[in-house]
């Protein structure tokens, strides 16, 4: 298997390479863009904080503990050559399927759902961490099938490499996120360059798929959720009542918003959910029509510079990772956003870097640290 | 051989349409979703606006069921009923149409504007809450009140659980009632989550222990209609965690003997007030705790009015005092046992001395009777106290004096709370020179040290702590807390907290002195001071108090109550072997101690030794009965 490559010389180019002046090259506005979502989530972990954001064990404080591994996290990968990740990428693999396997198995949530897995104190949810890992994975591949980018195999190559993955996560049931590996694989695919006309049948492949999945692996309360926002009044006690509470909770925001914890609908905890899942529609509440297109062009922005980074990367391996990258971050950013909007079914994504969360949070830092690694070792190919 | 072509990647091949595509497309994922959040937030802003001020969603108390009491075998003295209740949200009640709703309400109630105009200010503190208007209002009531909503802004009809305690006044004073939340109430429990329409337990148990009773109150979201009435439950943010119940102590059987006995006598004299209570003096616990009159808890759990309460308050028995430990009163000769096993413990004379006893002592002028007015001769501890001899005690009070014959009574429990989980109990008052010079600012006389060795004078205490004192005496000199909760359940009858026997303390008192108080208290029974007491079947040890109070009437003489405290061996049967049963009370395993107290009895005889015997006849299922008629009579043996 080629993606088993060694690379016997990297150690070697290694010091051949001015590896210290690689930080000359350091996308400032990668890191920046992600800096400042994190702080628009700190501010809404602050309002969610209950009235004693400063108290141990506040939302705040949690948000300030897990900023700071993320900080750790991201230094870190940024720091490390990506290219050891080609080296160790099949590891990485099985690492990744293990860990959604142990979630599956120890893995604890509400309602017979098991999707986090707690470590001491934390919990932890390591479908997170393995939305990065199966980028990585992909990407390594990708960047394999160089100059067969178009075939068939490659496409389905492709498939085969993220089903495993996709499968452990929509078993927990965890629909959200088994569909954020499908845009993954689409995103990685299209932009790497595979064939148009696969990557079309596969995506007919995937509707035509709906109706059997609807029957036979949704489970109640999914399909629920799925089909609540096209009519929230159809149930306004359960799954709609989160939709009507949360539009209300945004379109009562207006131009400037009620202030940083003024919000009624969610400081009154009329809005369930309202620091994970809908932190958005607190955001829009509090902070208003301003606060949240703020909100949407630093996603734009970030998107953006991560396309940028792929562009320019003269390794496959960075284009395949950053659009992957970027696959994952405006899926999620949609879907989730949509949901707090109105015009996406609630499927149970967080939102970047804002929900509160330090695996997303931690996760995403890695991801963007692989990126940054990605960017800063571009400058001059020492090969 | 490291080459560069072996280790170089493949050049991307970089696509400039898919790139530009994935752009618009994160372009087009953006544009709509601020087209949407302006939709919302400019475009209806204003119509969410008015939907979030007025939300039709509110945040509800969810009330805990509140727990039961049990008796020891498992009866329920209290249960919860629901009933309909009317109460009003003053916020929702325009000002000009409360006297239109207030005169409507008094018409439907039958109660006066008055009352329900103080119901809509109590509330006043906070309008959007509830507050009570009327409770245990009849069902139809309730349904015509529901039905004329339109005329009745702010007025709801609810269904609230109510205390119903089927004895009656049985068991009143230990359960105690719930009541309606004060000001004051909201003010120290308000952070506990108390609401303004609350009811919080007011008075015996329900007080004591209404933190276990209460439970934990949840919250939960309702839609509200336009007029403010439930629409339907959206969820339950907390569910509420039913209160704990209560397993007393009290057996019901007991009770009702005790209460028996005692409503006898005082019927039969026309007593005004009475008390009697059983306990097990190995452990503390409180088998029956009766004081009469009493008053029926069911009229505070349906809302008393004020009138009514006035009523009850100003009944000259008190029915609404627990007078076994709220009120306290001198205790008479039953106080000879602190002297007596004092003067032993001090070594002021041994089960061997021979005390003369005679008319009266004198201290200068003044004379200090036996109650015969003649003296019984020359004594020892048991005869003594047998007998009740006043100048014998006087004796060895004056040996004693007034601090230690305190030190001695507070070994007993005398002057201190038991610490009964009951509201209200005293200490009564024990008399020493401190006392009195920070009262009166002199010392005590030594008439008034005679005086404090038989009990009287400035001696008060409440009937329990008599009793207590003769538990530690039956049990061989372990004070104990006299318990009134046998064990704290759960919602689902769990044991949540068993209530072990309390120590006060141990008495300072060898076993072998209160092995002779507990001989002197049989000799009180066997040297007929008690009248036929002996003859029952049983073994039955005591001691008799005739405590005189209040003035003198036209003749010079006092009132006065009558007490008896006592106990029974565990087997109380009498046998061949010990037939004055001097081997039983010799022995520390008592499962039985009672007291009886009559107040202001002013009878022929001792009337409190009455109800003992009367108590005891039933308690033990004896099929003789000695009462006497004769010893009830009206009359005042004492001090003439």
């Amino acid at each position: 298997m080629g993606t088993m490559r060694v690379q016997p010389s990297r150690l070697g180019s290694l010091g051949s390479r001015p590896a210290t002046g690689t930080w000359h090259t350091f996308d400032l506005q990668l890191a920046f863009y992600a800096l400042a979502l994190t702080v628009v989530g700190l501010l809404m972990a602050y309002t969610s904080s209950g009235g004693a954001p400063l108290e141990a064990g506040s939302i705040f404080t949690r948000g300030l503990m897990w900023l700071a591994i993320a900080i750790v996290m991201f230094t870190v990968a940024a720091s490390i050559d990506y290219r050891w990740l080609k080296t160790l990428a099949w590891p990485v693999y099985l690492v990744n399927l293990g860990l959604l396997v142990l979630t599956l198995i120890v893995g604890s949530g509400v309602g017979g759902v098991s999707r986090w897995v707690s470590i001491g104190p934390l919990q932890f949810q390591f479908s997170e961490l393995a939305k990065i890992l199966m980028a990585v994975v992909l990407a390594n591949y990708l960047a394999s099938r160089q100059g067969k980018m178009k075939s068939l195999a490659t496409t389905v190559g492709a498939f085969l490499l993220v089903m495993p993955a996709l499968a452990l996560v929509l078993i927990q049931p965890d629909l959200g996120t088994s569909l954020v590996f499908g845009a993954i694989l689409f995103g990685s695919l299209f932009l790497s360059g595979a064939g148009l006309r696969w990557l079309l049948i596969a995506a007919a492949g995937v509707v035509a798929m709906v109706p059997i999945a609807w029957t036979y692996v949704l489970v109640d309360y999914q399909k629920r959720r799925l089909i609540s926002f096209l009519d929230p009044a159809a149930d306004p006690q359960n799954s709609g009542y989160q939709l009507i509470q949360s539009q209300i909770a945004v379109g009562s925001g207006g131009l400037f918003g009620k202030g940083l914890t003024n919000g009624s609908q969610t400081q009154l905890d009329y809005l369930p959910v309202s620091a994970t899942d809908f932190v958005g529609a607190t955001l829009a509440e509090e902070l208003g029509f301003v606060g949240g297109v703020v909100l949407l062009l630093l996603f734009a922005a970030l998107l953006w510079r991560i396309l940028v980074v792929g562009w320019r990367s003269r390794d496959p391996f960075g284009l395949a990772f950053a659009a992957g990258m970027a696959s994952m971050l405006l899926f999620q950013v949609m879907v989730n956003l949509g949901m707090v909007l109105g015009i996406m079914p609630v499927t149970g994504i967080p939102l970047p870097f804002v929900t509160h969360g330090g695996a997303s949070l931690t996760s995403y830092a890695v991801g963007l640290g692989i990126l940054q690694s990605i960017a800063m070792r571009q400058g001059r190919p020492a090969w | 051989m490291k080459g560069a072509s072996f280790d170089e990647p493949a050049r991307p091949a970089r696509l400039w349409p898919r790139f530009v595509v994935f752009a618009l497309i994160i372009a087009l994922v953006v544009a709509t979703l601020g087209l949407r959040l302006f939709t919302l937030q400019i475009v209806s802003g204003g119509y969410y606006a008015g939907l979030a001020r007025e939300n039709r969603i509110r945040l509800q108390p969810l009330r805990a069921p509140r727990g039961i009491i049990f008796d020891r075998a498992g009866r329920r003295l209290v249960n919860n009923v629901a009933t309909f209740a009317v109460k009003a949200r003053p916020a929702d009640l325009p000002f000009s149409q409360r006297p239109a709703v207030i005169e409507r309400l008094a018409t439907l109630l039958g109660m006066s504007a008055v009352d329900i105009t103080e119901a809509f200010d109590r509330a006043a503190a906070n309008r959007f809450e509830l507050a009570n208007v009327a409770r245990g209002v009849p069902e139809e009531v309730a349904l015509i009140i529901r039905e004329e909503h339109l005329e009745l802004p702010g007025i709801e009809v609810v269904v609230e659980p109510q205390r119903q305690y089927p004895y009656g006044d049985l068991v009143a004073h230990v359960l105690g009632f719930t009541g309606a939340v004060t000001p004051d109430d909201l003010a120290s429990f308000g952070s506990l989550g108390y609401l303004n329409d609350d009811t919080i337990g007011k008075q015996g148990v329900e007080a004591t222990f209404e933190e276990a009773l209460r439970g934990e109150y949840g919250v939960e979201q309702v839609e509200v209609d336009a007029r403010g009435e439930e629409i339907r439950q959206l969820r339950t943010l907390q569910p509420a965690q039913p209160g704990d119940s209560l397993e007393l102590t009290i057996d019901v059987d007991v009770q009702r003997d005790a209460e028996t006995a005692l409503r006898w006598a005082m019927d039969r004299v026309g007593l005004e007030r009475g008390v009697f209570m059983a306990m097990n003096p190995q452990t503390g616990e409180i088998l029956a705790m009766v004081s009469l009159p009493a008053y029926d808890n069911n009229a505070f759990a349906e809302g008393i009015s004020a009138s009514e309460y006035q009523e009850l308050l100003n009944e000259p028995g008190g029915p609404l005092r627990n007078h076994a430990i709220v009120d306290h009163a001198p205790p008479g000769s039953t106080y000879k046992l602190v002297t007596g096993a004092g003067g032993l413990q001090d070594g002021i004379l041994t089960d061997k001395t021979i005390l003369q006893t005679r008319p009266y002592l004198s201290i200068g002028p003044y004379k200090y009777w036996d109650w015969n007015r003649q003296g019984f001769g020359p004594l020892n501890i048991y005869d003594g106290f047998g007998h009740s001899s006043g100048t014998f005690f006087f004796q060895i009070a004056g040996e004693l004096g007034i601090d230690r014959l305190a030190y001695w009574a507070s070994q007993f429990g005398f002057g201190e709370r038991t610490g009964i989980d009951l509201p209200g109990e005293v200490r009564g008052v024990l008399p020493t020179n401190d006392w009195k010079m920070r009262l009166m600012n002199e010392p005590i006389y030594p008439g008034e040290v005679y005086q404090a060795g038989i009990g009287q004078g400035y001696d008060s205490f409440p009937p329990i702590q008599v009793l207590n004192a003769y538990a530690a005496l039956a049990n061989g000199g372990k004070l104990l807390k006299p318990q009134i909760v046998r064990r704290i359940l759960g919602p689902d009858g769990e044991v949540v907290d068993e209530v072990e026997p309390e120590l006060i303390h141990e008495l300072a008192v060898d076993d072998d002195v209160l092995r002779i108080m507990r001989k002197a208290a049989r000799r009180v029974v066997t040297i007929r001071q008690t009248y036929n007491l002996v003859d029952l079947p049983i073994v039955v040890a005591g001691k008799t108090g005739t405590a005189e109070f209040g003035v003198r009437d036209d003749k010079g003489r006092l009132p006065f109550h009558s007490w008896f405290a006592g106990f029974v061996p565990k087997d109380p049967w009498k046998r061949d072997s010990d037939p004055n049963g001097v081997e039983a009370v010799s022995r520390t395993d008592s499962e039985l101690a009672i007291l009886a107290f009559a107040y202001d009895s002013r009878t022929t005889g001792n009337a409190a030794t009455e109800i003992a015997k009367y108590f005891l006849q039933m308690h033990y299922d004896l099929d003789v009965d000695l009462r006497q008629d004769w010893i009830l009579e009206r009359d005042n043996f004492y001090g003439q």
